[in-house]
């Protein structure tokens, strides 16, 4: 482990080489599995949405009301 | 619900002469030369049999092909073994050159056709979408394009003045 972000650049790089290289089928297969955690990372980011408690901003005037 | 099983059905789909000829674009097209690229469609393109008489192109026949083969339509896309399916026409001479000279890649067994490593990357740069760029960047790096085949790509379809632009946005210091 380290910090130094050349070198954990270098290690992406590396990693994502060595995907490039496995068989068609694997990385298809990995496709599959990506977008079945898309969808489920969606589906809670959208249940979050619809749950969250908002509190409403005041209303500003910016003149004095009338009378 | 795979890939896999798209390509076998989209292959029996151009074997029953639905379409002429289909080659796989997009994300998933990338994924057979770079790593994977996270994805939620497929897209597929594909040449149409012109009938006589006809003037409009239309997807009907892939629409009732598939749908009595257990795909559903929703909207524009089939969903085939789960994955949302778009079938496109080739809309520019880069994208029809791109689909005639696809490549056929063996996937255990299966043939799949895939447009070229260049083409895609050519698409990506005429397309100029942040993640087209994105693409790109990544078909450079992982040099998975032949650089001659690519420039003559891009000074046929007249993207060579966009190719520097890239270059000098996206590329600088890079060898």
């Amino acid at each position: 482990m380290t910090f130094d972000i050349q070198r954990v650049i270098e290690s992406k790089r590396a990693y994502r080489r060595l995907l490039a290289q496995r068989p068609v089928a694997e990385k298809l297969a990995m496709l599959d599995e990506l977008r079945d955690r898309t969808r489920a990372i969606r589906a809670a980011a959208a249940r979050l949405e619809a749950t969250a408690v908002r509190e409403s901003p005041p209303e500003y005037r910016s003149q004095p009301p009338k009378d | 619900m795979s890939i896999a099983q798209v390509i076998k059905i989209v292959n029996e789909m151009e074997a029953d002469g639905i379409v002429d000829r289909y080659a796989i674009g997009g994300a998933v097209g990338a994924t057979f030369y770079l790593e994977p690229v996270a994805t939620l469609d497929v897209d597929v393109f594909v040449a149409f049999r012109q009938q006589p008489a006809q003037t409009l192109i239309s997807v009907r026949p892939i629409f009732d092909y598939l749908t009595a083969r257990g795909g559903e339509v929703e909207g524009e896309y089939v969903v085939i073994a789960g994955w949302p399916v778009q079938f496109l026409p080739p809309t520019s001479p880069l994208v029809e050159e791109a689909l005639i000279e696809a490549v056929t890649v063996d996937v255990e067994g299966t043939p799949a056709r895939v447009f070229t490593a260049e083409h895609l990357a050519a698409i990506a740069l005429q397309t100029g979408r942040a993640k087209d760029h994105a693409r790109l960047l990544q078909f450079i790096e992982a040099a998975a394009i032949d650089a001659e085949r690519f420039h003559v790509v891009l000074r046929r379809h007249n993207l060579l003045d966009r190719w520097r632009t890239f270059g000098r946005k996206f590329l600088k210091g890079e060898s």
